[in-house]
C-alpha cells in the first residue's frame, strides 16, 4: 500500500472511533451505558442493526460469493423481512413494555430463572467463539495479502474496538456502526463503479450483464426443493424466517441495538428499515461480485487467490512442474476466452442472442477444470490448505485494480465492518452477563456507579478474550466454519424458548427448560452423526427451524404430562 | 387505568403517522414490506430467466 493509502486508512479509522468516542462521553448509569439512555432515533438503529449484521468477511466474502456462484446467494434473505414483521409485531412491544436490558430477562417473567439462565447462557456460548472469530476472519485476510503481522492486525483491531466500546458503550456502538454502514456503503458503490468503467471500451454495460447471464452468474432464483442445497427459494423463506427470527428476535447482539430506541416506533422502523433495504443490498453486493466476475473474464485472474498457497506449491520441486504446465493452460484458455467475448462485444447484433456462448461456456468449463486440478495439487502440497479462495477476489480486485487513495479507503471500509460487529458483540455479551449473570445471581444490590464499572470491566474482560481466540484462531483447522456451525446449532433451540414464551401461554418454565436443554443435546447429537455419516448432511439453515420446533412439540409433551 | 388493545393501536399508529406520514397505520407499512419482497422475487424470477 501507498503512504496515501495508509494515511486514508488509518484517517478515516481513528475519524470514526474519535467520533464514537467523543459523541458517547458522560454515560454516569448502566442505563445509558447499555441502552443508550432509550434516545436512539430509527436511522441510527436500522444503520446499527445493518452493521452488526454485515462483517468484514461478509463485505469481502459476497462479492466473492457473487464471482463463484452468482446470485443465487440472495435467496438466504428472503426470510428476513418476514421475520422483522413477525419482531416488530411480537417481540417489540413486550420488550418494550417490560423495559428489559436482555432478550433472556423476558424469559425470568414469562418462566422462570432457570430457563433465563438458560438462554443467556446458550447465547453467551455462540457468542464468546464467534467475536473472536468476528476479529480473526478478516485479519487473516488482510495479514495475508498484504504481508501484516496475523497477530499485530488482530491485536489492533480488537484494541481499538475495546478502547471505544469500553468507553462509551450502547451509544458509542451504535454511532460509530452508523458511520461505518455509510463509509462501507459508499467504498462499495465506488469498487463498482470503477469496476464497470474499467472493462474494456468494446464491453458496454449491458453486454457485462448479458456475458454473466450467459455464463450462469445471473441465477436468483432456484425453485427446486433440496434439502442439502443451501440456497434455494424454500430455504430462504421457511428456514431462512426462523433463522432471522432468532438472530433479530433474540440474539442479544442485536436486541441490544434496538432496545436503545426512543420510542416503540422508533424501535420497529429502524427494524423495517433493513426489512426493505437488506435484500436489495445484499443483490446489489452480490451482483458487484458478479460484475467481477466478467471485469476478470478481461483481466486474467490468478488460478488460485491466496498467493502464498500458489508460491507455497511453486516452491515444491516435486509439484512445480505440473503446476506450471496447468498455468500454461489456464493462460491459453483465458486469451481464446477473451479474444471470442470482445469479438461477441464489438460485433452489432446483441450480445444477448449470440450462440457463440455455447462455446465460450466449453472454455469456461475447461478454465474450472484447470482450477479443479490446479486446487488438487495444492492440497497435495498442503493437505490443510482453505480450499475456499472467494473471500480474497474482492481484495485482489482492491489491490491490483483500483487507485491509489481508494485502496486505503476500502481497506477501511473492511476494517470498519470488523469493528462495527465486534464492537457490537462484545457490548451485548458484556451486557448478558452483568445483566442476567452477575447482578441476577450474584450482586443482587449496588449502586448505579458500581454496575457501570462492571459492565466496563466485563467488557474489556470479553475483549481481551475475543483477542485471546483470534490469536489463536490459526491453530485451529478451518475455525471459521466451525463457529459458523456452531451459531446455527443453538439458534435453534434459543428460538425455541421464546416462540413457547410468545405463543404458548399455558407452558411453564420446567416444561419449556428441560426441552430446550433436550433438544440442545439432539442437535449437537445430530450434528456429530452428520459429521460421522456424512450422507446424512443437511443444510446448516434446517437446524433453526427443526430446533425450535422441536423445543415446541417437547415443551407441550412436558406440559401435558405434568398436567396428568 | 390500563389502555384498550384499540387505543393502543391506534396511538401506535399516530406514532407512525408522525414519523412517516406516507402510512396510515402499522398494518399498511407491515403490508408494504411484505409486498415488497414479494415483488422483488417475482423481479429477480424474470431477471434470472431474462438473462438466462
Amino acid at each position: 500500500m501507498s503512504t496515501i493509502d495508509w494515511l486514508i486508512m488509518i484517517g478515516t479509522t481513528l475519524l470514526i472511533v474519535s467520533y464514537g468516542v467523543w459523541k458517547s462521553r458522560g454515560s454516569k448509569d448502566i442505563k445509558g451505558y447499555l441502552l443508550s439512555n432509550k434516545d436512539m432515533k430509527w436511522w441510527t438503529i436500522g444503520l446499527s442493526v445493518m452493521a452488526t449484521q454485515a462483517s468484514a468477511i461478509t463485505f469481502l466474502s459476497t462479492p466473492g460469493q457473487g464471482f463463484n456462484d452468482g446470485m443465487r446467494f440472495v435467496q438466504f434473505y428472503f426470510g428476513l423481512p418476514i421475520a422483522m414483521v413477525i419482531i416488530c409485531v411480537v417481540a417489540i412491544p413486550i420488550y418494550h413494555r417490560l423495559n428489559v436490558f436482555t432478550a433472556y430477562e423476558y424469559l425470568e417473567s414469562r418462566f422462570d430463572l432457570k430457563t433465563r439462565t438458560l438462554g443467556a447462557v446458550l447465547f453467551l456460548l455462540s457468542r464468546s467463539l464467534a467475536a473472536g472469530m468476528t476479529i480473526y476472519a478478516p485479519a487473516i485476510i488482510l495479514a495475508t495479502l498484504l504481508d501484516w503481522n496475523i497477530y499485530w492486525t488482530c491485536v489492533a483491531i480488537g484494541l481499538i474496538v475495546i478502547i471505544y466500546t469500553v468507553s462509551g458503550g450502547t451509544k458509542a456502538v451504535s454511532v460509530t456502526q452508523k458511520q461505518q454502514m455509510a463509509m462501507i456503503l459508499f467504498g462499495m458503490v465506488v469498487a463498482g463503479v470503477i469496476m464497470v468503467f474499467k472493462l474494456p471500451p468494446e464491453v458496454s454495460f449491458g453486454d457485462a450483464v448479458h456475458i454473466a447471464g450467459k455464463m450462469g452468474k445471473l441465477n436468483v432464483i432456484t425453485t427446486e426443493f433440496d434439502l442439502t442445497d443451501r440456497y434455494n427459494i424454500w430455504s430462504g423463506l421457511l428456514a431462512g424466517t426462523f433463522l432471522y427470527l432468532s438472530y433479530f428476535g433474540t440474539d442479544q447482539s442485536q436486541v441490544q441495538r434496538y432496545l436503545g430506541g426512543k420510542s416503540i416506533s422508533e424501535m420497529r422502523i429502524g427494524l423495517l428499515f433493513n426489512a426493505i433495504f437488506k435484500v436489495p443490498m445484499q443483490f446489489l453486493i452480490l451482483f458487484l461480485g458478479v460484475m467481477m466476475f466478467v471485469f476478470f473474464q478481461f483481466q486474467q485472474p490468478p488460478i488460485f487467490f491466496n498467493e502464498n498457497e500458489t508460491q507455497s506449491v511453486l516452491s515444491n520441486p516435486d509439484l512445480t512442474d505440473q503446476y506450471q504446465g496447468l498455468q500454461q493452460s489456464w493462460d491459453s484458455i483465458y486469451t481464446a476466452k477473451q479474444d471470442r467475448l470482445i469479438a461477441l462485444a464489438a460485433a452489432p447484433n446483441d450480445i444477448g442472442d449470440a450462440n457463440e456462448f455455447v462455446e465460450i461456456n466449453a472454455l469456461q468449463a475447461q478454465y474450472d477444470t484447470v482450477r479443479r486440478q490446479a486446487k488438487a495439487l495444492l492440497k497435495a502440497n498442503n493437505e490443510y490448505y482453505d480450499d475456499n479462495d472467494s473471500d480474497q477476489v474482492f481484495l485482489t480486485f482492491i489491490l491490483n485494480h483500483l487507485p491509489q487513495g481508494l485502496v486505503g479507503l476500502l481497506i477501511a471500509v473492511i476494517l470498519a465492518a470488523a469493528m462495527s460487529s465486534t464492537s457490537a458483540e462484545l457490548n451485548a455479551l458484556a451486557t448478558t452477563t452483568v445483566v442476567d449473570i452477575i447482578r441476577r445471581m450474584f450482586i443482587r444490590s449496588g449502586s448505579d456507579q458500581h454496575f457501570l464499572n462492571i459492565s466496563r470491566i466485563t467488557t474489556l474482560c470479553w475483549g481481551i478474550l475475543a483477542i485471546g481466540v483470534a490469536l489463536f484462531a490459526n491453530q485451529v483447522g478451518n475455525l471459521i466454519q466451525a463457529v459458523n456451525i456452531l451459531g446455527s446449532l443453538f439458534y435453534g433451540t434459543i428460538l425455541g424458548l421464546f416462540v413457547v414464551a410468545f405463543f404458548f401461554k399455558h407452558i411453564k418454565g420446567t416444561a419449556v427448560f428441560w426441552a430446550g436443554v433436550i433438544v440442545e443435546l439432539l442437535t449437537i447429537g445430530a450434528y456429530i452423526m452428520t459429521k460421522l455419516k456424512p450422507e446424512w448432511d443437511f443444510g446448516f439453515l434446517w437446524y433453526n427451524l427443526i430446533g425450535c420446533a422441536l423445543v415446541v412439540v417437547l415443551a407441550m409433551l412436558f406440559q401435558s404430562v405434568a398436567k396428568e | 387505568m390500563a389502555e384498550s388493545p384499540q387505543e393502543v393501536k391506534e396511538q401506535e399508529d399516530k406514532e407512525l403517522r408522525e414519523i412517516f406520514p406516507l402510512f396510515k397505520s402499522w398494518r399498511g407499512l407491515y403490508t408494504f414490506v411484505l409486498a415488497e419482497l414479494v415483488v422483488l422475487i417475482i423481479l429477480f424470477y424474470l431477471f434470472s430467466r431474462y438473462f438466462s
